[in-house]
Order: C-alpha cells, then sequence, then structure tokens
C-alpha cells in the first residue's frame, strides 16, 4: 500500500501538472496530445482501480465511458443546459448508475466468465448507441457543438477553450480524480478491494462481502469513465461515437498495462507512452499506420516480461539499485522461536475474544443436532450430535472414510448440511456462509495457506481486523485507514500472539513456510473470534515446526474455544483436552486423549480388525 | 540391483513439506506396503514416484535409471504406472476406449484379450461409458488401464477403497494373481488386513518419514508398531 | 406483416451464420476446454484465414486452393503462437492469459492492416457456386445455400476427427483430464499444441469460406469474436455439441431480430446470454468440471 509521506503524491502531481504545459512542449508534445493523454489518465484512474486494485478485468468500460460523455454532450447541446461542470457531474453520475446496473448482471461471474461479460456490453452498448438511440446520441455523427467551459466571474468570463486554455481545465479534473483516487485506496475499501484482488475466498472468509465491494469498485469505475467521456466531447466540441467502441476498451487496457496496473498513475504513464508513440511513429518515421502494430507488440512484450508495467519496471530496478549494498537475509527458517526457552504461555500476551452473544462464558458454544450430509447416494455424514463447552479445545479424529473433512465443513458453514442444526452462541447458523459465521465470532484456519499474496503480514491481519471492525460492508471510501479505532492495537497484538512481529512488513512471499502457517493462523485470530477451528495446522511441517506450532496454539487457546483437525495423532493429543471420534459419517465415542488411547473400539476402528 | 531404488525423496505442496528424505526399495517381483495414517504422505509419495508431483530433491531410479523430477509421460515410458486413489477414468469415454487410449504409446502393450479374461466384467461392459460404471468396476478399469502397458511396477493407491466386501475380494485375487505372475507391486491401502495378506514387506509412513521397515510377517507379530502409527 | 419470403430468408441467414459461430466456436472451446485458456485471439484467427485464403487465390484463382491455404496458415499460426508464448503463461493467472491473447490478436490485426490496408477486399465465390438458386418461393444466393453444406461437412470432418479418431480421443480425454492423459504416456503439452492448432484452424477455415460472403477487412474479427464468446457461454464452456447447439440458436437470434431491427439484434443476443447464465451457470450443455 501507498504508505509515504502524507501527501507527497498529490504535492509532486500538483507540481508535476503545473510544470508540465513549460517542459512537455521542448520533449515534442503538442498541447492537444497532452490534453488527450490527461482525459485518458483520467478515465484510467478508474479503471485502474477496477483492475489493478481489486483484479477485475472489464473490457466494457467504453459503455461507461460512452454514456456518461454522450449524457453531458446532449445536456450540453440538445437540450440547451447551460453550466459545463455540472453537466459533466449528471453525466458521471448517469454512468454510475449505469454501471451499478451492469454490474449487478456481469459480477454474479468471474474470471473468464466476467471477462467475457463485459466484452459482450461494451458491443452491445456500441450497437444501442448507434441505432435504436441513434436520435439522441447522433448515431454516426456524435454530438457536435459542445461547448467550453466558462464561468462568470461577475468581472470577467474565463472560457478554456483548447490547447494550453484548456489544458488548465482538465488538469485540474484530473488533479481532482488522483486526490480522490488515492483517497480511495488508502481507505479501508481499498484495503478489501485488494485483499479481493489477492484471494477473494479469504476476504470473504475474514468477514467482508465480496460482491459488494466488487459492485462498489465497478461503480466507481464507471464514475471515472462517465466523466472522462464528458471531458472528451469538452475537449473535441464534440463527442464522437467511437468513445462507445471497443477498440477505446481496448486500449484502455492496453495503456493501463504498459504504464503499470495497481500504480493509478499507470493509465497516465501509459496513455503517454502511447499517444507520443504514435505522432512519433507516424511523423518522425513516416511509419504510417503501422504505430498501432508497434505499440501492440510492445504491449505482448510487456505482459510476457514486464508484468508490473513501466512503473513497476522503474519500481524494480529502483529496488535492485538501492538493495545491492545491503544484504537481504535469506529466510529459509524465517525466525525461530528460542528453543526450550521460557517461552511459555504467560509470555505471549492473552487476546481475550470480544464478548459477543448474550450467554456468559459457560456452557456450550457450540452445538449441532443430527448433522447428516448426503452426496447423491453417499452419505458422508450420518446423524451428528456435537457440542463443544466454551474454552474447551477439542480434537476430531477418524481413521479414512470417517468423514472429518465435511464434517468440518460444515461448522465452518463452508457446506451446507442436507439435514440437521448447527447452533453457535445461540445463533442458529445452519446453511449460512462463510462471512456471517466469521462476523458472528467463528473462523477458520486452512490446511493450505489461504493469504493475500501481494501483502505484507501487517497488511494480511490489516484485512483480517476490518472485517470485525466495520462489519460486512461498508462504503467509507474517503477514510484514512489510519483513522480506523482500534485498528492498530488489534493487528499489534494479532502479531505479538503468532510471533510475526519482527516480521510484519515483510511481503508474504519473502516469509518462510512455518512464518506463513503463523500469519494463516495470524488471519484467523485477527478478528478476535470466540471460536476458532484449525484444520491441519500441522500439515507439511518438519517435527521442530510442529512442536512449537503446538507451543503456539496452547498459548493462542488461553481463554478461547478451538477445534482441531489434524493427522498427527501425537502432536494433537498434546493439545487437545477432548477427543471426538468420527468413523463412516457417525461419532463413534469421545472422551480425553488418555480415554481414546485407551478405547479397543477406536484402535479397531483405526486397525481394522487386523491383530486378531 | 533392485528393481526401484527411491533415496531422499523430498516433495511438497506449493511450499509445504509433506515427505521428508523418503527412501524405500523395491525387488523385482516383490508386493511391497506403504502404509500410515492418513495425511502422512503415503499418496504423496506414490505420485511423486510417478512424476505427478515432482519431487524438490532425491532420487528415483527404476531400473537403473533416475526418473525423479521427469514428467509424467516420461517416467510411463521407462515403466512405472499409477492407479490413483480416484481412480479418474475417462468418463466420456467408454471401457475399451480407456484402455485403447492407455495402450497407444506403450511398447510392449498387452492384448485386450487378455485383459479381458482377467477382468471379464470389463468384457461384459466394453461399450459403457465410464459414468456409467460401478466403483468396483471403474477399478477394475483403473487397475487394466495400468496393466495394458506391460509396466515393470505398478503402484496402487488405495484401490480397495469405498467397495463392498464382496467386490475387495474379487480384487484382492486378481492382485494375488498378478503378483503370482511376476508383477512387482507397491501397494498403499487402509485396509490393513487387505495389505497384510497381499505383501511380502512393509514400510511404515507417519508425518512425511519413513519410520519403520519390515516383512509383514514380522509386523504382524509386533502390533505395537501398528499401534504407534497407525492406531491412537 | 410479415413477408414469408423475407423471413424465411432470414432464417437462412441465421442457419448460415451459426453454422459459422458453431464452427468458430467450436475452435475456441476445445482450447479452452483441453489448455484453461480463452484465446482473445479467434476473431482475428478467422480473419487472418481470409486474408490468407486472398492471397492464396491472388496467386492461383483457385478457390480450393485459397480455402486450403487459409486454413493451413492459421493452424501453423495458432501452432507457433503455443510453442512460443502461450505455453509460458499456463501457471499464470487468468487474467495475464487474456492479456496475452487479447495483445496477440491485436497485432495479428495490425500486421494485416499494414500488409493490406484498411480498405475492404474481396474473395470472389467459386464459379459454380455464383448467383443465386431459385426455391420456388423465393430467391437465394447460391453460394451462401452451399456455405451452408460446406460448413456442415467442416463440422462432421471435426467431429469425426473429435470421435473417431485417436487424436480425437486424446483430445476428448484431455479436455476431462490432462494430467491423467500425460500418466498414461502421452506427452500432454504436445496434445496441447495440436488442440490449439485444430482450433485455430477451425477459425481460420471459417474465415475463408465465409470470405466470399462478405468483404475482408482487418477489423471483421472483432464482431465474430463478442459473438463467439456468447455461443460459448450459452452452450458451455468445453462443450462441442454445446457451441453447435449455441451456434444455431445465436444466428437465428442475431438474424431473426435484425429483421425487425438490426440494432436490437445485439441486444438480443446479450439477453440470451444473460438468461443462460442466471438459469444454467455453466451453459446449456456444459459440465461442471471447468469453471
Amino acid at each position: 500500500m501507498i504508505k509515504q509521506r502524507p501527501f507527497l503524491v498529490e504535492t509532486l502531481t500538483a507540481v508535476g501538472l503545473l510544470l508540465a504545459p513549460f517542459v512537455l512542449p521542448y520533449l515534442g508534445f503538442a498541447p492537444n496530445t497532452v490534453n488527450r493523454i490527461l482525459v485518458w489518465g483520467l478515465f484510467g484512474i478508474g479503471f485502474d482501480i477496477l483492475f489493478g486494485f481489486t483484479g477485475l478485468l472489464s473490457f466494457g468500460q467504453s459503455a461507461l465511458y460512452g454514456t456518461g460523455g454522450f449524457v453531458a454532450a446532449y445536456l450540453l447541446t440538445q437540450a440547451g443546459f447551460p453550466h459545463v461542470v455540472t453537466a459533466l457531474f449528471i453525466g458521471m453520475v448517469a454512468a454510475a448508475v449505469v454501471g451499478y446496473l451492469v454490474g449487478l448482471i456481469a459480477l454474479r461471474s468471474t474470471g473468464i466468465y466476467f471477462a467475457m461479460i463485459t466484452v459482450a456490453i461494451a458491443e452491445v452498448f456500441f450497437f444501442v448507441e448507434f441505432n435504436p438511440l441513434a436520435e439522441w446520441t447522433g448515431g454516426e455523427n456524435g454530438l457536435p457543438g459542445v461547448p467550453s467551459p466558462s464561468f462568470d466571474l461577475g468581472f470577467t468570463q474565463i472560457t478554456f477553450s483548447s490547447g494550453w486554455s484548456l489544458y488548465g481545465f482538465l488538469a485540474f479534473w484530473y488533479f481532482i480524480g488522483i486526490v480522490v483516487g488515492l483517497r480511495i485506496i488508502r481507505s479501508p475499501v481499498g484495503a478489501v478491494f485488494r485483499a479481493i484482488r489477492d484471494n477473494p475466498l479469504r476476504a470473504a472468509a475474514v468477514g467482508h462481502n465480496i460482491h459488494s465491494y466488487k459492485i462498489t469498485a465497478f461503480v466507481i469505475a464507471a464514475a471515472y469513465a462517465g466523466f472522462a467521456g464528458g471531458l472528451l466531447g469538452v475537449m473535441q466540441a464534440f463527442m464522437p461515437p467511437d468513445a462507445f467502441m471497443f477498440h477505446t476498451s481496448a486500449e484502455l487496457i492496453m495503456m493501463t498495462a504498459i504504464g503499470g496496473t495497481g500504480t493509478l498513475f499507470g493509465p497516465l504513464v501509459g496513455a503517454s507512452i502511447w499517444l507520443f508513440l504514435q505522432d512519433f511513429l507516424q511523423a518522425a518515421l513516416g511509419l504510417g499506420a503501422a504505430w498501432k502494430l508497434v505499440l501492440g507488440v510492445v504491449f505482448v512484450l510487456l505482459v510476457c516480461f514486464l508484468r508490473r508495467g513501466i512503473i513497476g519496471g522503474i519500481h524494480d530496478l529502483y529496488l535492485w539499485l538501492t538493495r545491492r549494498g545491503e544484504t537481504e537475509p535469506d529466510a529459509p527458517e524465517g525466525v525461530p522461536l528460542p528453543l526450550g526457552a521460557d517461552v511459555t504461555a504467560s509470555d505471549m500476551p492473552a487476546m481475550p475474544p470480544q464478548p459477543r452473544a448474550t450467554d456468559g462464558h459457560d456452557g456450550p458454544i457450540l452445538q449441532a443436532v443430527g448433522l447428516t450430509k448426503r452426496y447423491g447416494g453417499l452419505v458422508a455424514n450420518s446423524d451428528i450430535d456435537f457440542t463443544v463447552n466454551h474454552g474447551e479445545v477439542r480434537g476430531i479424529i477418524g481413521p479414512n472414510g470417517a468423514g472429518k473433512s465435511t464434517f468440518f465443513k460444515m461448522l465452518t458453514c463452508e457446506v451446507p448440511p442436507t439435514s440437521g442444526r448447527i447452533v453457535f452462541e445461540g445463533n442458529d447458523i445452519t446453511g449460512r456462509n462463510v462471512t456471517d459465521v466469521c462476523q458472528l465470532g467463528l473462523t477458520k484456519s486452512y490446511q493450505v495457506n489461504q493469504l493475500f499474496t501481494r501483502l505484507t503480514v501487517r497488511e494480511n491481519l490489516i484485512i483480517a481486523v476490518l472485517g470485525e471492525l466495520r462489519g460486512k460492508f461498508r462504503l467509507d471510501i474517503f477514510r484514512k485507514i489510519d483513522n480506523v479505532q482500534g485498528l492498530t492495537e488489534q493487528v499489534e497484538r494479532t502479531l505479538a500472539m503468532v510471533n510475526l512481529t519482527a516480521r510484519a512488513d515483510t511481503p508474504v512471499t519473502a516469509l518462510a513456510y512455518g512464518e506463513k502457517r503463523r500469519l494463516e493462523i495470524g488471519l484467523a485470530l485477527a478478528s478476535s473470534p470466540s471460536l476458532l477451528l484449525l484444520d491441519e495446522p500441522l500439515a507439511g511441517m518438519s517435527p521442530q515446526e510442529r512442536v512449537e506450532t503446538v507451543r503456539l496454539l496452547k498459548s493462542i487457546s488461553r481463554g478461547r474455544t478451538m477445534i482441531v483437525i489434524d493427522h498427527d495423532m501425537d502432536s494433537l493429543f498434546e493439545l487437545v483436552e477432548r477427543v471426538t471420534v468420527l468413523q463412516e459419517g457417525r461419532v463413534l465415542v469421545e472422551g480425553t486423549p488418555e480415554e481414546i488411547k485407551g478405547n479397543p473400539a477406536v484402535q479397531e476402528a483405526y486397525l481394522g480388525g487386523v491383530l486378531e | 540391483m533392485s528393481l526401484l531404488e527411491v533415496h531422499g525423496l523430498n516433495s511438497y505442496y506449493a511450499d509445504s513439506h509433506i515427505l521428508f528424505d523418503v527412501g524405500m526399495h523395491v525387488e523385482r517381483n516383490e508386493v511391497v506396503a506403504l502404509i500410515g495414517r492418513n495425511g502422512a504422505g503415503k499418496s504423496t509419495t506414490l505420485k511423486s514416484l510417478m512424476g505427478v508431483v515432482r519431487p524438490r530433491s532425491g532420487q528415483v531410479v527404476l531400473d537403473g535409471v533416475n526418473v525423479a523430477g521427469k514428467a509424467s509421460h516420461a517416467v510411463a515410458h521407462a515403466g512405472m504406472q499409477l492407479v490413483h486413489e480416484d481412480r479418474r477414468i475417462f468418463g466420456s469415454l467408454n471401457v475399451e476406449e480407456n484402455l485403447v487410449l492407455a495402450g497407444l504409446t506403450a511398447d510392449n502393450k498387452w492384448p485386450l484379450d487378455r485383459i479381458y479374461e482377467m477382468f471379464p466384467r470389463l468384457r461384459e461392459r466394453k461399450g459403457s461409458r465410464g459414468t456409467d460404471l460401478s466403483g468396483g468396476e471403474q477399478q477394475m478399469l483403473a487397475i487394466a488401464r495400468a496393466l495394458i502397458r506391460d509396466p515393470k511396477i505398478v503402484l496402487l493407491d488405495e484401490p480397495f477403497e469405498g467397495l463392498a466386501p464382496v467386490i475387495v475380494r474379487d480384487l484382492m485375487k486378481a492382485c494375488r494373481d498378478l503378483a503370482a505372475e511376476g508383477q512387482t507391486i507397491v501397494l498403499v491401502e487402509q485396509n490393513l488386513a487387505a495389505t497384510l495378506a497381499l505383501a511380502q514387506r512393509v514400510y511404515i509412513i507417519n508425518n512425511g518419514h519413513i519410520v519403520h521397515e519390515g516383512t509383514a510377517a514380522d509386523i504382524k507379530a509386533q502390533p505395537e508398531v501398528l499401534h504407534r502409527y497407525l492406531g491412537v | 406483416m410479415i413477408n414469408w419470403a423475407n423471413f424465411v430468408s432470414q432464417m437462412f441467414n441465421g442457419l448460415v451464420l451459426g453454422a459459422l459461430l458453431a464452427l468458430i466456436s467450436s475452435g475456441l472451446t476445445i482450447i479452452y476446454g483441453t489448455l484453461g485458456v480463452l484465446n482473445l485471439a479467434h476473431g482475428a484467427m478467422f480473419m487472418l484465414g481470409g486474408y490468407a485464403g486472398y492471397v492464396a487465390y491472388s496467386y492461383t484463382d483457385s478457390f480450393i486452393v485459397a480455402v486450403i491455404a487459409g486454413s493451413l496458415f492459421v493452424m501453423v499460426a495458432g501452432v507457433v503462437m503455443e510453442r512460443v508464448i502461450i505455453r509460458h503463461f499456463y501457471g499464470r493467472p487468468d487474467e495475464d492469459q487474456l492479456l496475452v491473447t487479447f495483445g496477440i490478436g491485436i497485432v495479428m490485426v495490425e500486421l494485416v492492416r499494414f500488409f493490406f490496408g484498411s480498405l475492404s477486399l474481396t474473395v470472389p465465390a467459386p464459379q459454380i457456386l455464383s448467383g443465386i438458386t431459385s426455391l420456388g418461393f423465393m430467391f437465394y444466393p447460391t453460394y451462401r445455400l452451399a456455405l451452408v453444406g460446406i460448413i456442415a461437412v467442416a463440422l462432421l470432418a471435426l467431429f469425426l476427427v473429435l470421435y473417431r479418431t485417436r487424436i480425437g480421443m486424446i483430445v476428448r480425454a484431455g479436455i476431462e483430464d490432462s494430467v491423467m492423459v500425460d500418466s498414461l504416456g502421452i506427452n500432454v503439452y504436445r496434445v496441447f499444441m495440436v488442440v490449439f492448432g485444430i482450433g485455430a484452424m477451425a477459425a481460420g477455415f471459417a474465415g475463408i469460406v465465409n470470405a466470399p460472403v462478405v468483404s475482408l477487412t482487418p477489423d471483421m474479427g472483432e464482431a465474430i469474436l463478442v459473438q463467439t464468446f456468447v455461443v460459448v457461454v450459452i452452450g458451455g464452456v468445453g462443450s462441442f455439441p454445446g457451441a453447435i447447439l449455441g451456434g444455431l440458436i445465436a444466428g437465428e437470434i442475431i438474424s431473426i431480430t435484425s429483421m425487425i431491427n438490426p440494432g436490437y439484434a445485439y441486444v438480443m443476443l446479450f439477453a440470451a446470454m444473460t438468461l443462460v447464465l442466471v438459469l444454467r451457470p455453466h451453459g446449456l450443455l456444459g459440465s461442471q468440471s471447468r469453471a
């Protein structure tokens, strides 16, 4: 995330925009080109938020660009609306509304399907604009006569007509766009966007309503597109129909990728390169129409080799140059816990779970009654009654085919039961989803790490804590993330609990496996759950790591209820107080570890009558 | 020289370390079993031998050729076959097509008749699509598919899982016949009775480490070992 | 008042378009089903087939040579594309794959524009198939009638390859489970290459046989690409029968709505796609295996 001196980026942008008219002409930029760059740049801020930050690759932005542009142009030309800026804002709102409706349809799908639908949307909008709505949009002629913005200040009138005069107007709005964009990505909403991009499954599991956030990103992108579309009309004094064309979406994507996704400035840089090369290749090298071919090849090369575009490449170069002095500590084992030292449970700061439901901290916290799961003819779990009390540490074991993972998935609400009921802290959670259940205080740590891979340790935990502090969805796009009450304290507490304080600002990709596992547990802990489910926490660990992890889990278990599944019997029995044994989809027996070890029926279940 | 020699095998799922320096050897015509609890790494071991999971280090020497790290089609050509635990037959192809496909690139493939002799049920169902077969039939087909390539060694990953006792009996007979004909087999199986009946030697794996090796007879005589690593 | 001759004529047009879309979409869907890559350059390949055929025609004056040349050229282009670029993207996220095939498509279009300009070119129909045929109650362009037959033959050929040959069996198995195919000693990366080639060839063939009906422009692939997506979504990703069914449905929707109001054709198509997505997210004949 962009964590720098406050307002550094904004100031630099303002300075850059102010200096541009004096510097750029010497580099061969005509004023009209600069203006076009600004419009693309603004269009791209929204797209970058959608794609670079939220991971949604939409080929349909031209639809919103055209909508905003034509609504504004229509108001200003046919409807005789007097104020340019107000018309622009109305166009923006229109685009945002359309974006919302389109998003409702498109965002029901993900990945490839989503991309395909956005392609179709772009084409549909173009055809509709061209034919049925031609009276309003001027069909293939577009809408001419869009006026320049002018402001009557009483004693004088300021008109921004064209060239460098108009530059001031456009640069102003670009600046506003950047300030707003930066605000959005620095907000909690921006953090959740990144989480969705990296790992939508986990983002939902830590309590965020990702569908609503996706729609938010889509609407934001639509608003930027709509406003930029209006500016296009103003800039050209004419609203062209090719705003709606698919190639507009295509060029936007290419410019953003060339400049660098996930940077907000990528589209501006990409547009500069694109338009500069277009002029240069055509004029200087006399290549005529081949400039697009060259740019296409450049685009393919960048996607293959420089995945984060020009800005990303410069950033990596900078890091490489500044790192050459230091020796990056190799992290094969990570920061190990001191062996046999006095790292006892009392050393770890306790993080008491938030008081949740109305019950006291006695009695059952989770109660499953008659839980059954059928897959067609196969019965995975049959009529299971299962109760865990507050503060217990319970283990679930069972031989192959016992139905442990299915049972676990029903408890975490990843899979709905065929019949039966689950009550958690007095709430009936049967058939609810992981997001709701996390909000109620039940979380899970996964067998295979589900981390936010492009973020640091601290940023990972921030995402999880935000889920607790802000609920499923909140539209606080203008709030500074530092201003979220209690965020820093809770993140620090979680870091300490899983012993990752020293590695807080390390990116996930640089962590050792054991550290990643601790972060995995940390993500489940960060929202102060009252019930923590752990799916094979010891998976893939060396003997040493197992010892450390058991110690860690014991320290976490203070004042918290935990249910653990694992195949490592020795470690599990050391950790848990009570064990439930499943066999062939049913509960066989429950008891303390000692009772289970000595129970012949359990041995029989595992060893299958070999020892007769 | 053993038919199969495995040294220092380390395998990962992403960066999760599953197998720690696993080693074993299998002689010609032997049936060797690999047993352990769920999640101990039995399946991963077989997959690592076959190249479905690429081990990060270690050697897998089959008849003098090291196949560790090679793509599984290359390992198949070296003479190894794996019958996956979820069978993975091609549902959209019929029985005969599944068999023909398997034999396409084999040097010494078995004639179809020999397969059908071993598994008469498959002859009856040869035109049926994979999705229409019962669990037992699918398992037979999966094993037949491996055999048609005349492999030097066959790895069986939980072949009896989820099957009715009657079918398990039939399959066990087929396995016994195969072993009697000299086929070298590595067997991973949760059904300990079947395993100890078929295998001559047994390896026990726990938490990704090989913790015990012995003959089936010895293990039957020392149930404590089984308690320790397979029980609770 | 519906003009019946017009209506039947449009239904036929729908059939022609539907058959065309079915063929192109089959190529796209088997590539996606086997490799997991959505080939955004597929429309460009359609266009490339037309142009390659044009070049062959201008040298030989033979339509048949043009068809063969167009198909083979695009097949080779597809194989090269897969070997040189796509194979490095199998492990990369979906978006990267989309971007790279998208970029390659743009490069193809611009290359053609560079060599041939933007003005449209024509490839005439072969002499024996030119002119119009009388169907009793109406007249219909002969070549278009023939085109349905030609494409039907091509689809039949594709069907025979997929369902009656060994390579087809391997491809179908690969769509289902490419890991298992590899386990059985078949180099699955070679399978990927072959599938990409076949899929590309389907698009290229469609491009050249369709050339007498339209005029060739570098941008003609774009509309086809969108329509192909809709077909694949409706029919079900990875399903050859789905591509045929989806193609015919899409073709008829476009033609019949064009009769009433050309502007709404796309809207109707899009509405149909949305309907299928809501009711049967995996398409009419798709399966759960591929997302």
